[in-house]
């Protein structure tokens, strides 16, 4: 990266150094950009392509339709009896994706406006104690929650871990900082003035300008309900139905005879290395998409998280 | 100066402000601010009391009890013994040391790539700079187990695309490549990869809040775009890569999934209790021993709190000076 720097020295236009880093800058995008490109074909590849190698330049020569849906049918013929699980995995993903999502607004959105453009005791420590669960890796709190659903007998069902994931510090910062930099002070007192309740004023001047804010949250919240693996696998392993997709495609990397030929041979559908890759690229597919929804709001709210206003 | 915009409607004297009011007024108007806050508040305390609060407070008073044995099944106040049973353990220092080892090879490449990519990103104006940008961040979006099958596939020695490369250094099974002495190298590798690019966005938000005229000043002044990089833009970022450095250390220490998915996928080639998280998962689904799972929590807890309190307070990033500005 360094050695486009003695070339700047002495700069006109096409120099040494903006050749250096325009180079620097597409190769590294290429070793950021071809794994995934290989990844994506090879969950269009055959097993027998894969084997013998004639696939061509990142698989892509082996690519087909026909291969994708034979795949599919291995996936789909995962689990008990006709199998199916796939699709459980995926919908129980989107329930508490989706729940958690939601609580997650319900409660940032009054949250982040009160820290923002109210005052009241207490106020401080709220707000450092957000900040700190925003910084901290969730990991951490995962065998505690654990005991705690374990206490209440809830262990294996879907309810505790949509209700742990509607806590999401991240969001309350996002609002914060949202009616920090776009809600001037002078609109909650003018709405004092005109006789609306601090409630009110929440819900008919803060909630109607917070459009992009709602995207951002809710967007941030489902990628990291959805991609969440510690805490599912505490709390949903013990019941096989209940499982989400993070932790699901983990259990077909258990049953591939790539890496265990035991548990593989006792099964009907085989799940080698293009099965795998297909199953995690559907497994994308809902992420895709709330991606390219939020995506204008997430170039302009760049600005908005990322440089504290 | 936020008042002037009040003070042209000519409804109160410029200088006064909200403040003016009268004493019994203001008493109960910030006695009905107060009550609201705490009312629109209660859905967000709720769940911080249910996923944070809680359990924390719970794993504190497990981790007090004694584990019950088959000899004595009866548990009851063990005093600070499952922090012992925990520290004594002989795998303990281990996943610590585990740790580390790959903390000292990713942190510093993945601080040289964050800066030095953010860097390179703004000093490329227009469309190239941010397509190269969106293309960092894209295997950002492939987190958690999906980046995991990916770099399966990246790693395989018959299947990947740096097949060659693997048989070239003489790996010819997953076995042989996901070995203990490797891991340094494959999670550096997993977690730049997944991480990089988020951060880049990060640092570069932090550039951009950069003013131009201080960019303009630096140019008149004869500076390249060399002594652009290193004199004016890394300075002024310092915050953002203390932040960046302080959150990714954290970040080390909670590491679960990608040890425990090339357990599963070296034929347990790696250690089931490589990482302190795994050894507190083991705790707590293998032996049972639920006092020593949250012993094992609470210890992690202080550590990871320690840094974010550091990151909260000194990193510059999160303080209220904004609103006193107001």
């Amino acid at each position: 990266m360094s050695n486009s720097a003695p070339g700047v020295v002495g700069a006109k236009h096409w120099t040494v150094g903006r050749i250096a880093r325009i180079t620097v800058m597409v190769v590294i995008a290429a070793a950021f950009i071809l794994p995934i490109i290989g990844f994506i074909a090879m969950a269009f590849r055959s097993q027998e392509g894969v084997l013998a190698g004639t696939d061509g330049f990142l698989g892509l020569g082996g690519v087909s339709w026909e291969n994708a849906v034979y795949s599919w049918s291995q996936i789909n013929g995962f689990g008990p009896g006709a199998g199916g699980l796939f699709t459980r995995w995926v919908g129980n993903s989107l329930v508490i994706a989706v729940v958690g999502g939601v609580l997650a607004l319900v409660a940032a959105l009054p949250a982040g406006y009160a820290l923002a453009r109210l005052r009241f005791r207490g106020r401080k420590v709220m707000l450092f104690a957000t900040l700190l669960a925003m910084v901290m890796p969730n990991t951490v709190l995962v065998i505690p929650l654990f005991l705690e659903v374990n206490a209440i007998g809830a262990v294996g069902q879907l309810w505790p871990v949509a209700l742990i994931m509607g806590f999401f510090p991240f969001g309350t910062y996002l609002v914060y900082i949202h009616f920090m930099t776009t809600m001037p002070q002078e609109l909650v007192e003018a709405a004092r003035i005109d006789g609306l309740s601090e409630i009110s004023t929440f819900f008919y001047v803060a909630l109607p300008i917070s459009k992009q804010v709602i995207a951002l949250v809710a967007f941030f919240s489902f990628v990291a309900n959805w991609t969440n693996f510690f805490l599912p696998l505490a709390l949903l392993t013990s019941n096989q139905e209940n499982k989400t997709i993070s932790i699901g495609i983990q259990e077909l990397i258990g049953a591939s005879p790539l890496f265990n030929a035991t548990v593989a041979a006792g099964l009907d559908v085989k799940l080698y290395m293009p099965q795998l890759a297909l199953a995690t690229f559907l497994s994308m597919i809902p992420l895709l998409i709330v991606f390219l929804t939020a995506q204008r709001f997430l170039i302009r709210g760049q600005t908005v998280g990322a440089v504290k206003g | 100066m936020s008042s002037t915009t009040l003070a042209t409607k000519g409804t109160e004297p410029p200088a006064a402000g909200p403040r003016a009011s009268t004493t019994p007024r203001r008493h109960r108007t910030r006695h009905a601010e107060s009550r609201g806050a705490w009312i629109l508040l209660a859905p967000y305390l709720a769940l911080f009391l249910i996923a944070a609060a809680i359990p924390i407070g719970y794993a504190f008073w497990i981790a007090l009890q004694k584990a019950p044995t088959l000899v004595n099944p009866a548990s009851g106040f063990g005093g600070l013994d499952s922090f012992i049973t925990v520290i004594t353990d002989y795998r303990f220092s281990g996943t610590f040391i585990n740790i580390f080892s790959v903390m000292i090879v990713w942190l510093p490449l993945m601080m040289v790539g964050i800066v030095g990519l953010a860097l390179l990103v703004h000093a490329s104006p227009g469309r190239f700079g941010s397509t190269m940008r969106f293309f960092y961040f894209i295997p950002g979006a492939l987190s958690g187990i999906a980046n995991f099958v990916l770099w399966v596939y990246l790693l395989h020695p018959t299947q990947s695309p740096l097949a060659p490369l693997w048989q070239e250094v003489g790996f010819g099974s997953l076995k042989e490549i996901v070995t203990d002495g490797n891991m340094p190298m494959i999670l550096t590798g997993m977690l730049f990869f997944q991480g990089v690019g988020t951060w880049i966005i990060v640092v570069n938000g932090g550039l951009n809040g950069i003013p131009d005229e201080i960019f303009e000043a630096a140019k008149i002044d004869g500076a390249n775009a060399w002594d652009l990089a290193w004199r004016i833009k890394l300075p002024l970022i310092r915050p953002w890569i203390g932040y960046a450095a302080l959150m990714n250390l954290a970040y080390g220490f909670q590491l679960f999934l990608e040890p425990y998915l090339l357990r599963q996928i070296s034929s347990g080639a790696i250690a089931g209790e490589w990482a302190p998280t795994q050894l507190g998962y083991a705790f707590a689904f293998t032996n049972r021993n639920f006092p020593a799972a949250a012993a094992l929590s609470i210890i992690l807890l202080v550590i990871t709190l320690s840094i974010g309190v550091v990151i909260v307070m000194k990193s510059g990033l999160f303080g209220d000076e904004k609103e006193e500005k107001r």
